[in-house]
């Protein structure tokens, strides 16, 4: 179909679709603002270090981003443990329960935040857990059970049946079952979830902003709309933090793609 | 798998760690009994200033602390909003003048400032903004004049000065245009519309309640006073005085284009001053308006609004630190070093500006200006109604098909 | 196989949670849509269905908004689902060439709507952006267009950048389902001396329903709920060609004061996602395959 030369030039051709705004991106970061619209593809005259130097010492970065950390480890390993626990139950509830449970997360997916903004604010308000990471984690954990259930149970669906059966039959508890069988088979669900969940709470603006006051429990979003202003958006400043702020995501891509690659199916049928 | 197992036990470990650091930060006064109050605005661009300013008030009044939280405005209108509701933030908030004013006082959350000592530091007839039913409610503290920015040195250059009419107006864009200058960088996408609209429109409906008329069914966008206008925007388009392809450009590209010096003229408002000469600190700035009549018909020199409403939340706990916070800014010394070092004029009075761009357009408050037409539009559909068939005819559809586009929108939104 | 009771307390902490957190604030939102709240009033009345008939007859910023969105997800389902696709089954091997790609291509993901926005204007931008002044350099200048000006086109531009905000993001969901196709699969097929195009359309493409479905639903529902890109990139402009729900139901609740029509406005738009992907489900059930 496509040739070997066709392959390598459309990826090549969109790898500088994305390489080209990096780079922009990156070179911004070290100019000022004069210089950066002057000519954005340029590289930088005299590296504006300050730029990232300012995002040090006036904010509390390193708190943000501890903020950050926590929130997200907690609600991505919180919501993937549930969402696999739900799943699980999907799978094995017989008829029209299952559908019922998976029809009752999926349609969370459809709701838009913004109406459901009011209401939530007075109920987080009321339970006292404002200004708390730990309300931060528990509403991104509701939030992002829709997604997560969406996406693991609709891969553990196709997982073959003999499997849970061969389990069933030798007495296995559901724990068992849930822990020993399935759960090592959806790993490649599970990691991907895993990736889209952290880079959703990690660069989650809404709720923290909604949810939170004190500097000591903002996360890393939140440092960085200081440098949005009305009329004047300081990019040098904002991409030198963005650029920080991606890394970690990255980083966790990398870790994670092993997991999402490997075919780990591949013989499980046998015998 | 050990990863889940890891993950379970660490998350009950943590959610017993969390539930101390998810009590303790929730209360306003601090362990050392000093009260915490929360300033919420909108203005990314003053935050430093602000921390000075903060710095500063901390240090006079060791027992209060103030936090603050900023938003870019599509946040400020959304979430911001939402919290204010409880008093829990914004012991001290900002407010826009017109329909946020009108909706927050309509819910009852704006502390009545009237019998304040600090409400004396203000020009009187500068903060009528924030009043309602003979009640001061809130204070604008910025004052900004919603017309275009000129290049300075780039008139002399042609000897253009700031014309009186619009044969005058039209004179001058197209000397520009001649010696290879496009006359008006204009962010089509984003806030030129809103904004270019009321200097465009000032003198052709004089009278001042034009919108509210509009609101209330008695005029019409479809009436000459609107037409007029629309036909203008499209003879500025249509001769090559606007940027080409302006709906495309937003407003960090306009002001670039300003600030490199290929436009001369910037049609948004003094506020981009700060902006174009961050990129260029060598551009002499000033502010002209169009004047879409003839000399002997023109009512007014420009507009001008008074915004950045300063108030205390009915509802906080605090509201003795929320006026004292207010009366900080409030004052001449204050007020000074907001203005010279954000670049701002303000309405406080006895204020000496210092920088040169305010020194230089300080001539305006003495002008004619009138009070920013578009935000005496109540309604966010209709000014939205509004800014779109400027676009529209921008695109190229004529200026009465907009206007009745428009005003069938209009009149969608007061069936209600 | 019928399941024991334990299988209910699987269901406990999330449905709890969700629960408390998700399903009671949509419920209320449901309530004041029959309401007139403004959103911060203490007082509102009960108005019954007024807002839904008002926004289905009489709001031709409804209508509009709602076909924009229509627009604005054909093309991004097509696009995004085609390249990530193409890109997963390109980039299947675990070379390290094949890992860098698969992170570059990831990348756009992790950037703010901010950022996205910032990079749409470099590129589109008339008079200083890439794009025209690229077709410019190199004769092509008839190629230039008013990308995001142009009421004709904008949407379309803006659809092009959200899929490349999240293509990579799809990229990993089809990596996961190719991967989740047993080898033997893939074996036997080359011992039947299949071509490449034949393995893919008897072999890989059946198998893969399950990731397809996925991703096509995922990728509707998020180009119905993207707002903040829009938002950024042009506030719904020009004269409402890139109005979608997501930013008429911003504009109604916080801009217009009219929360209880923009709750009605959510339901609607959820009613409309929801047929949208019953009809994606009907179309795509015929090709699920177990084994």
């Amino acid at each position: 179909m496509l040739t070997r030369l066709g392959r390598r030039g459309l990826l090549a051709i969109y790898a500088l679709l994305i390489l080209v705004p990096l780079a922009v991106m990156v070179f911004s970061s070290f100019k000022t603002s004069g210089e950066m619209y002057q000519n954005p593809l340029a590289l930088p005259g005299a590296l504006q270090t300050e730029n990232y130097a300012t995002l040090f010492d006036e904010q509390s970065m390193g708190r943000y981003f501890l903020n950050s950390a926590t929130v997200t480890l907690f609600s991505v390993g919180c919501s993937l443990f549930f969402a696999t626990l739900i799943s699980f139950a999907i799978l094995r509830l017989p008829g029209w329960k299952g559908l019922l449970v998976y029809g009752l997360f999926a349609v969370g997916m459809t709701v838009p935040a913004q109406v459901n903004m009011i209401p939530l604010y007075a109920l987080v308000l009321d339970l006292g857990l404002t200004n708390s990471l730990l309300g931060l984690i528990l509403v991104n954990i509701a939030v992002t059970l829709p997604v997560a259930v969406f996406i693991i149970a609709g891969f553990m669906k196709t997982l073959p049946r003999e499997l849970i059966e061969a389990g069933a039959m030798d007495g296995a508890s559901e724990w068992v079952m849930y822990r020993r069988i399935v759960l090592p088979l959806s790993l490649p669900s599970i990691a991907a979830t895993a990736i889209f969940l952290f880079v959703m709470i990690w660069n989650d603006l809404l709720y923290p902003l909604l949810l939170t006051n004190n500097p000591d429990v903002k996360t890393l979003p939140l440092a960085l709309l200081e440098f949005q202003g009305e009329y004047m958006t300081n990019y040098p400043v904002l991409f030198a933090g963005v650029l920080i702020a991606s890394a970690p995501m990255i980083l966790a891509y990398i870790l994670l793609q092993r997991h999402f690659v490997s075919g780990m199916t591949a013989g499980a049928i046998k015998g | 798998m050990n990863r889940f197992v890891h993950k379970t036990t660490l998350s009950a470990l943590a959610a017993s760690l969390l539930l101390t650091v998810g009590c303790s930060s929730s209360s306003e006064t601090t362990a050392d009994g000093k009260v915490k109050i929360n300033f919420l605005h909108w203005r990314g661009e003053d935050s430093d200033v602000f921390k000075e300013l903060i710095a500063k008030f901390e240090a006079e009044n060791q027992t209060i602390d103030v936090e603050m939280s900023v938003m870019p405005s599509e946040q400020y209108q959304s979430t911001a909003q939402t919290k204010l509701a409880d008093g829990q933030s914004g012991d001290v908030f900002t407010s826009f003048p017109g329909a946020q004013f009108e909706t927050i006082a309509k819910a009852n959350l704006f502390a009545d400032l009237t019998n304040e000592s600090f409400v004396t530091n203000y020009e009187p007839n500068l903060i009528k903004a924030g009043q309602k039913d003979g009640k001061q409610f809130a204070l604008p503290l910025q004052l900004v004049y919603n017309q275009p920015v000129y290049n300075v040195e780039l008139f002399n250059k042609y000897n253009l000065t700031p014309p009186t009419d619009w044969e005058g107006f039209l004179k001058v864009c197209e000397t520009l245009k001649a010696n290879g200058i496009t006359p008006i960088a204009f962010p089509g996408a984003d806030v030129g519309p809103g904004q270019f609209m009321n200097s465009m429109l000032m003198n052709n409906a004089p009278n001042e309640d034009v919108f509210t008329k509009l609101e209330a069914g008695d005029a019409k966008l479809t009436d000459a006073w609107w037409t007029k206008t629309l036909s203008q925007f499209k003879e500025l388009n249509d001769k090559g005085y606007i940027q080409k392809d302006s709906l495309g450009t937003k407003q960090d590209a306009a002001v670039a284009y300003f600030a490199q010096g290929k436009a001369a003229m910037l049609a948004t408002g003094s506020y981009a001053m700060a902006s174009a000469k961050k990129q260029n600190a060598e551009l002499k700035l000033g502010l002209l308006a169009p004047i879409t009549v003839s000399a002997a018909d023109k009512k007014w020199d420009g507009i001008h609004t008074t915004t950045f409403m300063l108030a205390v939340n009915s509802k906080s706990q605090h509201q003795t630190e929320a006026k004292k916070f207010i009366d900080f800014l409030s004052r001449k010394d204050n007020a000074e070093v907001y203005a010279n070092k954000t670049s701002q004029h303000v309405t406080v009075k006895g204020v000496n500006y210092t920088s040169p761009e305010l020194k230089d357009t300080i001539s305006w408050t003495q002008k004619n200006t009138r009070f920013q037409p578009r935000f005496l539009i109540q309604s966010g559909d209709v000014q939205k109604a509004v800014t779109s068939s400027i676009q529209d005819v921008l695109s190229g559809t004529a200026p009465e098909e907009a206007a009745a586009k428009a005003q069938k929108l209009v009149e969608q939104k007061l069936k209600k | 196989m019928k399941p024991s009771k334990w299988i209910y307390l699987f269901l406990l902490p999330g449905l709890l949670l969700y629960g408390v957190f998700f399903v009671y604030p949509s419920l209320s939102a449901l309530f004041y849509s029959f309401t007139d709240w403004d959103g911060l009033s203490p007082d509102f009345n009960l108005i019954g269905f007024e807002n839904y008939t008002r926004m289905i007859t009489d709001d031709t910023v409804f209508q509009t908004s709602l076909v924009n969105n229509l627009k604005f997800m054909a093309v991004v389902v097509v696009l995004q689902t085609g390249f990530s696709l193409l890109f997963a089954l390109l980039l299947l091997k675990n070379t390290r060439t094949n890992r860098f790609f698969r992170s570059l291509f990831f990348f756009p993901t992790v950037l703010s709507s901010i950022s996205v926005a910032f990079i749409g204007a470099f590129l589109y931008d008339p008079t200083l952006g890439l794009l025209n002044n690229l077709f410019d350099r190199v004769g092509l200048g008839f190629l230039s267009q008013n990308w995001i000006g142009d009421p004709k086109i904008a949407i379309y531009s803006v659809a092009l950048m959200q899929v490349w905000a999240h293509t990579g993001q799809m990229l990993v969901l089809f990596l996961a389902g190719l991967n989740s196709i047993p080898r033997e699969m893939f074996e036997a097929a080359a011992v039947e001396g299949a071509s490449r195009w034949q393995t893919f359309r008897y072999v890989t493409w059946p198998l893969l329903a399950p990731a397809t479905t996925i991703v096509i639903a995922y990728t509707t529902i998020q180009s119905f709920k993207a707002f903040d890109l829009i938002y950024a990139m042009t506030r719904g402009g020009p004269n409402y060609a890139t109005e979608i729900l997501s930013t008429f139901l911003y504009h109604s609740a916080f801009q217009n004061y009219e929360f209880g029509y923009a709750s009605a406005g959510s339901v609607l738009f959820m009613l409309v996602i929801a047929l949208v992907t019953f009809l994606q489900f009907r179309a795509l059930r015929s090709r699920k395959v177990t084994y």
